[in-house]
């Protein structure tokens, strides 16, 4: 199971408002990639764009260098942001009919169906009315209808977004894995910190327009350096304040993370620090994903 | 007689009640893709369209709306086929005792049994040796009138008076009858010419226009009451299941896998599945009920238009069922399908209502002829057509002809509809929107 996901030059416009502008990324197989913007960037109209789902004004969907259509779509498993189960049907009658219309047969749909249940540990409940579920639990099986079918691509829009911390571990686990087991999967959040632990790689778009792609490891270690210094009594880190070519990116429980320009020395840094008071903490660290999707969006 | 009719009902009841039981039975199964059944070969066939069919028969079949409306149905139509029956047979023949006092002539007697026979009384004629007696069995009420000496009626009261046995319209009709017989001999007729005149014949009674037909009448009525409430359900099924489908957005996630036409094409078909079999069992019900209490609506034309009206339901259904999906597909709210339900069916209300009206008169016009033409209203008002006489074959294949070019029409109009309204939400989406792009 491996393919390569390819959008390209896709462009959507609503009326006076530009949705998608010429945007194009790559997923490469075998990756959880991240899809990450604020409000309103794309991201859900270029995940609908994926499944056909909404009209392009230019541009293009391709699977392993061709062209998608129905048959390659039945391939991929989507889970949308607002999610979307018969509430009055029962969970496994509902999994194995989405697994049938994704071309599993009568039988494989009811095993694969047992398997996922059990996997995500929500067997107990594959006689219950999706109403009736939890909404952690109507989650696991909203994921289990993008799963039922084995896909090759997973698209999956805001999955971790109102769980608790199990059941996002429970989730991320699965995406990791299918990952490794050579699925493309691409998933939009706006929880950075789990986008941080579950991803290879990010794709950050801003008004349709693609602003950066890369690894998670290329990001965190590129751009200014980060500091972090923790001096004694200080709480307000006025002394960093003062200093040419350093800002503060954040101040914390006595913390202060810094960032500093390349012309900077860190020895000033620490002088400075060292004549407000006594320093417990002097650490460079690596830049977090949410400074990279902020200053990306600067 | 009501035992029989009761024991049918009641049976009725509990072949449906086992139907469904073993039909739930089979979906619990060891196999959940029910393998073997229609549903499940439909989906073999059909694919995708197929699928979507068989999940939408399995949720409405296993619904308690279903199997309590088929019911409802179902007692609706034997009402309405047997308390006419019951009705009619309360006014049925009367049984009258008539005492003879002094004899009656063979013609006179032969008058007497045709006055029965007019007024719907099965008369019995009994000898009485002598007035006096003749009085006794009156008071008694062992007669109910008495014939004396031919020349004379006798009654205990005024026939037209409360309490009294005798039928008031045998006594007229007696006295006039043997009136009749007294001024044979006053002219002195032979018997020969006076049974000749006795039993004449009636001449033909022919009318220019044609009279209405009370059991055609009554069946098309009943029929289109039918027609009425059960294009209604089912449309209202389309249009709250493309509602709810749309609403609880799992829409966006059959889509992702099917095209549009498919999901639409396999809902209208499931439903209309489902349809057409309630249907045909209220129509077997309805023929097995009137068979078995021999009620007149299945007399003549009667099954002929019942057989019409099952198939202006389904060209009826498959016509509208578009309608109502495009108009679903717009709402995403209960009170959003409540607005809409309204001016969906205005032309099933003036097509039911012009041909409830037409069909009480017998007598169409020339725009309920024309009506007879478009798809909207030609389920009501062809049905109406056929069972007043009032249409050639080839009149009626030329509307089902138009009416399946107008479904074929509406079916392309509305997946378009469909395709751009129903993953467009917050808000019920305006029809100007979705035509005018």
């Amino acid at each position: 199971m491996s393919g390569v996901l390819e959008v390209v030059g896709l462009r959507r416009t609503y009326g006076t408002v530009t949705a998608l502008d010429d945007l194009s990324f790559e997923v490469p197989a075998g990756r959880v990639v991240g899809f990450l913007g604020p409000n309103g960037a794309g991201k859900t109209t270029t995940m609908r764009a994926i499944f056909g789902l909404t009209d392009l004004d230019a541009g293009e969907v391709r699977w392993n260098g061709a062209s998608v259509g129905q048959k390659e779509r039945r391939r991929f498993g989507y889970m949308p942001e607002e999610r979307g189960l018969y509430p009055g049907m029962l969970v496994g009658e509902q999994l194995e009919y989405l697994g049938r219309l994704h071309g599993l047969t009568a039988a494989d749909a009811k095993a694969a169906t047992n398997t996922w249940l059990e996997r995500l540990d929500i067997a107990d409940r594959r006689g219950s009315k999706v109403e009736t579920l939890s909404h952690g639990n109507q989650q696991r099986v909203q994921l289990t209808a993008a799963l039922v079918h084995q896909p090759e691509l997973l698209v999956l829009d805001e999955p971790l977004s109102g769980l608790d911390p199990t059941g996002i571990d429970a989730i991320g686990q699965v995406l990791v894995d299918q990952a490794a087991a050579g699925c493309c999967v691409l998933l939009s959040s706006h929880q950075l910190d789990q986008v941080e632990d579950l991803c290879e790689q990010v794709r950050i778009i801003d008004q349709g327009r693609m602003v950066v792609s890369g690894t998670v490891d290329e990001l965190e270690t590129s751009g200014a350096r980060r500091l972090v210094v923790r001096v004694e009594g200080d709480r307000a880190a006025d002394w960093a304040q003062q200093l040419p070519g350093v800002s503060v990116s954040e101040l914390s429980a006595g913390a202060v993370r810094l960032v500093l320009d390349s012309s900077v020395n860190s020895d000033d840094v620490l002088r400075a620090a060292m004549q407000a008071g006594r320093v417990t903490e002097f650490s460079f660290e690596r830049r977090r994903l949410s400074e990279v999707f902020r200053e990306a969006l600067t | 007689m009501t035992h029989l009719y009761i024991a049918i009902v009641v049976a009725a009841a509990v072949v449906l009640r086992v139907w469904i039981r073993r039909s739930r039975r089979r979906q619990r199964g060891p196999m959940g893709s029910k393998q073997g059944s229609w549903p499940a070969n439909l989906e073999g066939s059909l694919g995708e369209v197929g699928m979507v069919a068989g999940r939408e028969i399995r949720e409405r079949v296993r619904g308690r709306i279903f199997r309590i409306g088929t019911l409802i149905m179902l007692i609706a139509v034997a009402a309405a086929i047997i308390i006419p029956t019951i009705h009619s047979g309360s006014s049925g023949p009367t049984a009258q005792t008539v005492g003879i006092v002094g004899g009656l002539s063979p013609e006179a007697e032969a008058l007497i049994d045709a006055a029965g026979a007019a007024n719907e009384d099965t008369v019995k004629l009994v000898d009485e040796p002598s007035l006096a007696a003749a009085k006794t069995d009156l008071r008694a009420g062992a007669v109910d009138l008495a014939i004396v000496d031919s020349t004379q009626i006798l009654l205990d009261r005024p026939a037209s008076s409360k309490g009294s046995d005798a039928d008031p319209g045998l006594v007229q009709s007696a006295a006039e009858y043997l009136g009749v017989v007294e001024a044979y001999h006053s002219a002195e007729l032979t018997p020969a010419q006076a049974s000749l005149i006795t039993n004449s014949k009636s001449v033909a009674v022919r009318t220019l226009q044609p009279g209405s037909n009370q059991t055609v009448k009554a069946t098309s009525i009943i029929g289109l009451v039918l027609l009425f409430f059960m294009l209604q359900q089912y449309n209202t099924w389309i249009l709250i299941g493309v509602m709810q489908e749309k609403s609880s957005r799992v829409v966006e996630v059959l889509l992702a896998t099917v095209r549009p036409i498919q999901l639409l094409g396999g809902k209208v078909l499931g439903i209309g599945l489902v349809a057409l079999g309630q249907a045909t069992i209220i129509v077997a019900f309805a023929l097995i009920v009137g068979a078995a209490v021999g009620s007149d609506l299945l007399k003549g034309t009667g099954p002929l238009v019942l057989a019409c009206e099952l198939l202006w339901l389904v060209l009826g259904y498959a016509f509208y069922c578009w309608v109502y999906a495009a108009g679903g597909s717009t709402a995403e709210r209960q009170d959003q399908v409540q607005t809409l339900a309204l001016p969906l069916s205005i032309p099933i209300l003036v097509g039911y209502v012009f041909s409830i009206t037409v069909a009480s008169s017998g007598r169409p016009d020339l725009l309920f002829k024309v009506f007879a033409y478009l798809p909207p209203t030609a389920p009501f008002c062809m049905t109406v057509l056929v069972g007043l006489h009032q249409v050639q074959w080839w009149e009626f294949t030329a509307s089902a002809l138009i009416s399946v070019a107008g479904t074929a029409g509406m079916a392309i109009f509305a997946a378009r509809i469909y395709r751009r309204a129903v993953l467009r939400t917050g808000g019920r989406v305006k029809l100007r929107e979705l035509v005018a792009r």
